[in-house]
């Protein structure tokens, strides 16, 4: 084994588990013959001793507990973060069903009663076109159409239905006409009528306004 | 209800992601001491070597989904992170590591060291101790690490090999290389030259 060799080999043979038995035995022969060899592993092995020293310095060495503490300060922080943030969010999506849904079911009925009121609506119109054929007339605003009729100064404008489109803000310039009619003839007001009664004779009072065009109703007694 | 010791990392890694800060604190205690021995070689200062366990700890509650049990067990990877950080910590601040002997690094060693010597002794002991220190962190952080491995954390070869990733015929080189630049400062620092091609 030449001095090079033993330089590669020699210092590591006894941890190296690749070296071979028989490389370790010419390496240890070397270091019998070589003075200059011998002298390097004898340096090497003070310099071992001297890292040992080191290392037992060190060996008990270890993290101040005050870091364990942070860390778990933040650990607990974190998780507790995660946790309201959680919550919010299963509660933001909870909020969000509930509208869906809160949404949905007034659609639902918003849709049902328009369509209710359309049947009612075109129902009421051919019951209306059959009476005015057989000489029934829808009640006029001038309340000489139904039957008699008189015209009231508008005092108050309580209990009125308002008529589908009227605008019922000023009703101190509004006038109270009373009308006789027949139920049916309301469904030209755009009010809904039962069928069955549209034939009735009743009498009402409507909210008439300046311009003339009624803006609410309400049965008289 | 206390974890037993003998709850597998892996386990003990599910139970912090979900919260389980008694288990975190478990997994940190077991492996603290290691890495912040490794660091603390590494670097040469007791503040670094805190930070960078701190710093892995803190990354492991954060994002614990990092670690993928099929690739080894969790101690490799958290060497694997610290290994990083103080060779980040080294490319950052190479010089500072002489700034603190007097600090926290000198307590270390005056603990250890006083239990069983006499005052001179001590001294003398201590002052051998601190020039050792001072050589290995002289080293090239590659053959530093290989030296801190294989001679201060006395790991074998392959288990060297298989901390930094690398052959083992490269631990050998590194560390041979390592040993000779550290017998050529330690020798430097006794004034007895042995040998001109020690530390080629």
């Amino acid at each position: 084994m030449t001095c090079e060799e033993f330089e590669r080999v020699g210092w590591n043979a006894e941890r190296d588990a690749t070296v071979s038995a028989e490389e370790r035995a010419a390496a240890f022969a070397h270091a019998t013959h070589c003075p200059v060899c011998a002298a390097m592993e004898d340096s090497w092995l003070a310099a071992k001793m001297e890292l040992r020293g080191l290392a037992a310095v060190t060996e008990g060495a270890e993290t101040p507990a005050r870091v364990e503490m942070r860390l778990r300060q933040e650990f607990r922080a974190r998780h507790r973060s995660v946790r309201v943030r959680r919550g919010a969010m299963v509660l933001s999506w909870g909020l969000a069903g509930v509208a869906i849904i809160f949404s949905a079911i007034t659609w639902v009925n918003w849709r049902n009663a328009r369509h209710d009121l359309q049947v009612a609506t075109s129902k009421n119109s051919q019951t209306s076109a059959t009476e005015a054929g057989s000489g029934a007339q829808a009640p006029a605003i001038s309340g000489d159409a139904g039957g008699s009729s008189e015209a009231l100064i508008a005092d108050s404008s309580g209990d009125f239905t308002p008529l589908p489109g009227s605008m019922f803000a000023d009703s101190d310039s509004a006038s109270i006409v009373r009308v006789r009619m027949q139920r049916g003839s309301l469904t030209a007001l755009g009010l809904p009528v039962n069928e069955e009664q549209a034939g009735e004779w009743i009498q009402v009072d409507l909210l008439v306004t300046d311009d003339g065009l009624p803006q609410g109703v309400r049965l008289s007694p | 209800m206390t974890i037993e010791e003998r709850v597998a990392d892996d386990v003990l890694l599910a139970r912090a992601a979900k919260g389980d800060e008694e288990a975190f604190t478990l997994l940190y205690r077991r492996h603290q001491a290691a890495l912040f021995r490794f660091a603390l070689r590494m670097t040469g200062s007791a503040w670094a070597a805190e930070e960078i366990v701190q710093d892995i700890f803190m990354t492991l509650a954060r994002e614990p989904r990092k670690y993928d049990a099929g690739r080894g067990a969790l101690g490799a990877f958290l060497f694997g992170v610290a290994r990083n950080r103080v060779m980040k910590h080294l490319e950052r601040a190479p010089r500072d590591i002489s700034l603190e002997t007097d600090g926290e690094d000198t307590r270390i060693v005056s603990t250890v060291l006083q239990d069983s010597f006499t005052p001179a002794v001590w001294a003398e002991q201590r002052e051998r101790v601190k020039q050792v220190r001072d050589a290995v962190l002289d080293l090239p952080s590659d053959f530093r690490e290989a030296v801190v491995l294989c001679e201060l954390e006395e790991m074998s070869y392959e288990e060297a090999a298989q901390a930094i990733g690398c052959p083992i015929g490269t631990i050998r080189s590194r560390l041979h290389r390592g040993k000779a630049l550290l017998l050529a400062k330690l020798e430097l620092l006794r004034d007895v030259p042995r040998r001109a091609n020690a530390a080629r």
